[in-house]
């Protein structure tokens, strides 16, 4: 249920389709992580993340790594 | 750990409907319902993944206040001419309590932004279907397509009170209904649906 669980919402640079898929690849990989989606219609390409134990920390660490912009929205 | 504030969501909801009655869903962005509402965008994608997730819940919602509203006191067994007077009466309450929802349900009732699998039952097609299905069994009104009943029994209704809600007509400048007059307008509906 998402209402016990966590709402993380970032700002990214996360625009086209193949971006999504490969953050698709990282993401399902992890088991932590219920659901996300990027809402590229938006200016900030808004992520957003359902997750019970994953911290925002690591989803930055994670697209930064790959290559991604990534900032928390307050 | 972000926490569900229901007074915030119902703000952003009526933010956003006001919104996109007023200025149409292309221009409507995430971004400007989170500064009209006063709220930051990362507050609005607590609550809706998308704007179309946000479009097809705010529906769901408009759907189910009307449905709620339309079938209040309403029972499908009576007759056609009191079944289709309560409907008409109700469906004024709707419009007269609630003319922002009203608007918001006329631009996207037939959408195809809005997914109607996600729209719960509320037993509102149930009861209109079987009000004039026993109203065809008791030969009150001629055997017809739903949209052809449709356009005869609400047709003029809404056409009338459109009239209403402009505060004008083609005749004149100032323009209102009375119950008086939605009478004789469904004495002349029930004319037109007789066998």
């Amino acid at each position: 249920m998402e209402n016990t669980d966590e709402i993380l919402i970032f700002k990214t640079n996360v625009k086209s389709e193949p971006d999504q898929e490969r953050l698709r690849e990282i993401f399902d990989s992890i088991p932590l992580i219920n659901r996300w989606n990027v809402d590229t219609d938006d200016i900030d390409c808004v992520l957003r993340v359902v997750t019970r134990q994953v911290q925002a920390n690591d989803i930055i660490r994670i697209l930064t790594e790959t290559g991604y912009q990534c900032q928390e929205l307050e | 750990m972000r926490v569900r504030d229901e007074n915030k969501e119902a703000t952003i909801r009526q933010k956003a409907m006001e919104m996109i009655v007023e200025e149409g869903f292309d221009g409507f962005s995430m971004q400007r319902l989170a500064k009209a509402a006063n709220v930051s965008p990362a507050t609005i994608y607590i609550y809706f993944k998308n704007k179309e997730a946000l479009l097809n819940s705010l529906y769901h919602d408009v759907h189910q206040t009307f449905a709620r509203l339309a079938l209040e006191k309403f029972d499908p067994n009576s007759s056609l001419e009191s079944g289709l007077w309560l409907q008409w009466k109700n469906r004024m309450k709707f419009i007269f309590e609630y003319p922002i929802h009203y608007r918001f349900y006329e631009l996207f009732r037939n959408s195809p932004l809005i997914q109607l699998k996600d729209i719960k039952e509320s037993g509102f097609k149930e009861a209109m279907k079987s009000f004039v299905m026993n109203a065809i069994l008791r030969d009150e009104m001629a055997r017809i397509e739903p949209e052809t009943f449709w356009s005869i029994a609400y047709g003029p209704f809404y056409s009338l009170l459109n009239f209403h809600l402009l505060g004008k007509s083609m005749m004149s400048d100032q323009y209102s209904v009375t119950d008086e007059k939605m009478k004789r307008l469904l004495k002349l509906v029930l004319k037109a649906l007789r066998p």
